[in-house]
């Protein structure tokens, strides 16, 4: 089912064109990176603040509020350029481990939201009077560390794995890369 | 004479070495734009670009050192391709200009802390790290070989 819908995706007039491209392909690659580097910086920045590791100068809430629409649109530039990469070359990333694991990391920063914005990000404000971030605050930071860094990691490591291409576009028939 | 480079005798040293590329880049590129942002009014402007500037600089120095010590790494793993890919020419000359623009110009205007100034520089800036960001990943698409009549 998934595997036909990444099939059909990727078969698309579209995504067979740029896939093809020589060049279009390696821009949208390079503002996915763009968009790491202008954005990534700040979650980076945002979880070192709630660790108590850098710009202890500034209140909590300085970070965490100010920042959160620029992320967005980071995310969202990231994020399209990300998908168009990813239906240019559905069927491989299907049966790319470090694909799955990368897809399975950004859904555990859905649950990391779910556990700990209205806990933490939500009353950033509420940390900036206390002498020292809360436990709660550290334990949400890491964790955003380790999952943004794990999956920048992951994403490198897609490109390293040799899919068994086209054997099903023989299969189903129909579908010539 | 030849020698063996360590790195070449295990196939997961570059991709390693690719994520703490990333992770480096992420920090030092991250925070000038943070900076760069903040000259063209966007993200932290309860702050001035001076205070960024100043709260973040050992982040971008820190950034700034891994991106190039891996980079260094990265290259010593072929260095020949690297030597015949323009792209890595490119880089490299955008990269040079990108850290000397940032410790001179860019430095100059938000020490003065001017209302309004820097967005040229800001964007200057900006495009300057994107460049960079484009001719890396522009190298691994060209695939120069050691062709013996060029040399």
């Amino acid at each position: 089912m998934l595997l036909k819908l990444a099939l059909w995706i990727q078969a698309t007039d579209f995504f067979t064109y740029l896939r093809g491209s020589g060049y279009v392909y390696p821009v949208i690659l390079s503002l996915h990176m763009v968009g790491i580097a202008f954005f990534g910086g700040m979650i980076l920045l945002t979880d070192m603040r709630l660790l108590g590791l850098a710009m202890r100068n500034r209140p909590v809430s300085d970070l965490v509020d100010q920042l959160r629409v620029p992320k967005r649109y980071g995310f969202l530039l990231t994020a399209t350029c990300g998908v168009l990469l990813l239906c240019c070359k559905a069927e491989e990333y299907y049966y790319n481990a470090f694909f799955r694991a990368k897809i399975t990391l950004l859904l555990l920063v859905v649950v990391h939201a779910l556990l700990f914005r209205s806990r933490v990000y939500n009353r950033a404000a509420e940390f900036d009077t206390d002498r020292r971030v809360p436990a709660i605050a550290k334990t949400a930071a890491l964790f955003s560390l380790l999952l943004w860094a794990g999956i920048a990691c992951m994403g490198r490591g897609i490109g390293y794995i040799e899919p068994p291409f086209g054997i099903h576009a023989q299969l189903l028939g129909g579908f010539h890369l | 004479m030849f020698i063996e480079n360590p790195l070449n005798s295990s196939e997961l040293s570059f991709p390693i070495l690719e994520c703490f590329h990333i992770i480096g880049f992420a920090f030092s590129v991250g925070t000038i734009a943070l900076v760069d942002f903040r000259l063209l009014g966007v993200g932290m402007r309860r702050e001035t670009p001076l205070q960024l500037a100043k709260d973040t600089a050992y982040w971008t120095l820190g950034g700034l050192v891994l991106m190039v010590m891996s980079g260094l790494l990265l290259f010593s793993s072929d260095p020949d391709m690297y030597y015949l890919n323009w792209a890595f020419d490119l880089k490299m000359f955008f990269l040079v200009l990108a850290i000397i623009f940032n410790y001179t110009i860019h430095r100059k205007t938000v020490m003065s802390n001017a209302p309004g100034g820097g967005k040229l520089v800001a964007c200057i800036s900006l495009c300057l790290w994107a460049a960079v960001l484009f001719g890396g990943i522009f190298i691994g698409f060209l695939n120069p070989t050691l062709d013996i009549n060029q040399i």
